[in-house]
C-alpha cells in the first residue's frame, strides 16, 4: 500500500538519511528501530510531509506524494503522532481532537470519530474541556494518538510513543496500538524500545547512520546475533 | 495639589475610555500578527495613517466617512495579504516593515504634504450630553468599532473551524499542516485581516484627530504597551489593556499634569512584566 523509495533527506549540507526504502502493506504493522540519531524521526517526519525530501519518492497506492504541499499528506490518509507529542497545548482536549479531523472528509465523520476515540481512551472523555497542556504525560500521549485517529488515517505514524512514560502506561499505549492495527489501520512505529516494537511488528527495519542496515520479519532479525546484542542488550 | 471636580473626573474617565478604545483598535492587528504569525509588523501604524488620509480624501469628495470603509477594507485586506506574501516569499527580516513605514510616510508627505489635515464631516462636531458629561460621536464610533471587531475576532478564533486552525498554527504550524491546515493560505487571510483592521483604525484617527505624517510614530510606544499588556495574539487583550492604560493616563492628567501621562503606560507595562514574566 505505502512505499518509501530510496529517499534522501538533508538538514543543511549533511544528509540525515539517504537511500532509505521501506514498505508498509495495507493493515500491516511495521517498525523502524535503531540507535539515537540514526534518522528515525527524520524518516517519519518526511513520510508525514513535515520535511521535504530531496531525492526518491513516497508512494501511496502507487501515487507519488513527494511533490504535494505539506497540508495535502493528511488527505492521502497519513496521520502522525509526533515525537514529544506536540499537542496544541493551550487549546482544549476537544479542540485538539477537532483539529485532528480538520480536513473536510474527516470533518463529516467527526462525531463518530470522537465517540470512538473516547471509547478507546475513556480518560479523555472526562477531560474534553481541559487545556491539553494540563494533562499528564500518559494522557497527552493518548490525546496525540486520539488526534491522529480523528483524521481517519489508513497509515498511522507513531514516533517514540513510549518516550517519557511509566512502564505500566507504555504497556497500555502499546495495547491500544495493537487494537488500532487490528481494526485495519496500517501502522509504522518508530521506537527506541526495540524489544516492545519487535514483539508487535510484522515487519521490521533497522536504521543505522541514516541507512537501512537490515530488514525482515522480527523473528529473522532477532536470530542475527549482532542485532540481538545491539538492540536487546 | 487641588482635587479635580467630579465632573472633570467623570469627563477624564470617559476620555480615557475612548482613547483606550483607539489604542485597542490600533493594537488589534498588531497583536494578532505578532502573536499568531510571529510577525512584528511595524508598518501597521503607517497603514493606519494611510487609511486615515484615504478616508480624509474620500470624505473630501463628499463620501460619508463610514461608507469609505467599503473601499478601504477590501483594498487594505489585499495589501496586507500581498505584504505577507512578499515577506514569506523572500523570507526577509521584520525590520523591512520599518523601512516600509518610512516609505509610506514619504508617500503620504508627497501626496498630502506635511501640513496638518482635518477631515470635515457631519460626525466631527456631534456631541451627546449625558448628565453633566459630554460624549463625542467619533469617539463613540471608535469604541463601538473596537468592541465589535475584537469580539468578532474572539468568536471567530473560539468557535469556528478556521479560527481554531488559526490558533493551532500559532502553537505549532508544521503539525497543524500535517493535519490538513493550509498554513500559508490562512496566514495570508490573517495578514489581510490585520491590515484591514489598520484601515478601520485609520477611519477612527481621521474622525477624531488632525492628521500629519509625523504623527505615525506618536502612537507606537503606547500601542505596543497595550499589545504586550493584553497578551500577544489575544483578540480582547489590546482593547482591555488599552482602556486600562487610557483611563490611568487620563486620571494622571486630571490629578497631576499631562506631561506625566506617558509614564503611566510604561510603568504599568514594567509592573505587569515583572509580576507575570514569561507571558510574552
Amino acid at each position: 500500500m505505502f512505499e518509501v523509495e530510496r529517499i534522501r533527506v538533508s538538514y543543511g549540507a549533511a544528509p540525515a538519511i539517504s537511500e532509505v526504502s521501506i514498505r508498509v502493506g495495507a493493515g500491516e504493522l511495521a517498525c523502524v528501530v535503531g540507535p539515537n540519531g540514526a534518522g528515525k524521526t527524520t524518516l517519519i517526519n518526511a513520510i508525514a510531509g513535515l520535511h521535504p525530501i530531496e531525492a526518491g519518492a513516497l508512494r501511496m497506492d502507487g501515487r507519488d506524494l513527494s511533490r504535494l504541499p505539506r497540508h495535502a499528506f493528511c488527505g492521502e490518509g497519513i496521520a502522525i503522532v509526533p515525537e514529544g507529542r506536540r499537542l496544541f497545548a493551550g487549546m482544549s482536549v476537544r479542540e485538539n481532537l477537532e483539529l485532528g479531523s480538520y480536513r473536510r472528509a474527516a470533518r463529516a465523520r467527526r462525531g463518530a470519530s470522537l465517540e470512538r476515540v473516547c471509547d478507546v481512551f475513556p480518560v479523555l472523555r472526562e477531560r474534553l474541556e481541559q487545556a491539553a497542556g494540563t494533562l499528564s504525560g500518559g494522557e497527552q500521549q493518548m490525546l496525540a494518538i486520539g488526534r491522529a485517529l480523528m483524521a481517519q488515517p489508513r497509515l498511522l505514524l507513531l514516533d517514540e510513543p513510549s518516550l517519557g512514560l511509566a512502564p505500566a502506561v507504555v504497556l497500555a499505549v502499546f495495547d491500544v496500538i495493537r487494537e488500532i492495527n487490528a481494526s485495519g489501520v496500517a501502522v509504522l512505529l518508530v521506537e527506541q524500545n526495540a524489544a516492545l516494537a519487535l514483539e508487535l511488528a510484522a515487519r521490521a527495519y533497522v536504521l543505522e547512520e541514516g541507512r537501512i542496515a537490515a530488514e525482515g520479519r522480527p523473528a529473522e532479525l532477532l536470530a542475527r546475533p549482532h542485532i540481538r546484542r545491539a538492540y536487546l542488550g | 495639589m487641588a482635587l479635580p471636580s467630579l465632573t472633570l473626573l467623570g469627563q477624564s474617565l470617559l476620555s480615557g475610555l475612548f482613547i483606550g478604545a483607539l489604542y485597542g483598535l490600533l493594537g488589534l492587528g498588531l497583536s494578532l500578527s505578532w502573536g499568531m504569525l510571529r510577525q512584528i509588523n511595524l508598518a501597521h501604524f503607517a497603514l493606519a495613517f494611510l487609511g486615515a488620509y484615504l478616508t480624509y480624501q474620500l470624505a473630501g469628495a463628499g463620501i460619508n466617512p463610514l461608507a469609505t470603509l467599503a473601499v478601504i477594507v477590501p483594498c487594505f485586506f489585499a495589501l496586507g495579504a500581498l505584504m505577507h506574501w512578499l515577506l514569506a516569499r523572500f523570507s526577509v527580516s521584520a525590520l523591512v516593515t520599518f523601512g516600509l513605514t518610512a516609505i509610506i510616510e514619504a508617500l503620504i508627505q508627497w501626496i498630502w504634504t506635511a501640513d496638518f489635515r482635518r477631515m470635515e464631516s457631519g460626525y466631527s462636531d456631534v456631541k451627546f450630553r449625558v448628565g453633566a458629561l459630554y460624549v463625542a460621536l467619533p469617539e463613540l464610533l471608535t469604541l463601538a468599532m473596537a468592541l465589535a471587531l475584537s469580539l468578532a475576532v474572539w468568536a471567530w478564533l473560539r468557535h469556528t473551524y478556521t479560527g481554531k486552525a488559526m490558533r493551532a498554527i500559532a502553537e505549532d504550524a508544521p503539525i497543524a499542516a500535517a493535519f490538513g491546515v493550509d498554513v500559508h493560505g490562512l496566514s495570508l487571510l490573517l495578514s489581510g485581516l490585520c491590515a484591514a483592521f489598520a484601515g478601520v483604525a485609520g477611519l477612527s484617527l481621521a474622525l477624531s484627530y488632525t492628521l500629519a505624517p509625523g504623527q505615525i510614530y506618536a502612537w507606537l510606544g503606547v500601542v505596543f504597551a497595550a499589545v504586550m499588556l493584553g497578551g500577544l495574539g489575544n483578540p480582547l487583550g489590546p482593547l482591555v489593556a488599552g482602556i486600562v492604560i487610557g483611563v490611568s493616563e487620563a486620571l494622571t492628567m486630571a490629578f497631576t499634569a499631562p506631561a506625566w501621562a506617558p509614564l503611566v503606560s510604561f510603568s504599568l507595562l514594567i509592573v505587569v512584566l515583572l509580576a507575570r514574566p514569561g507571558r510574552i
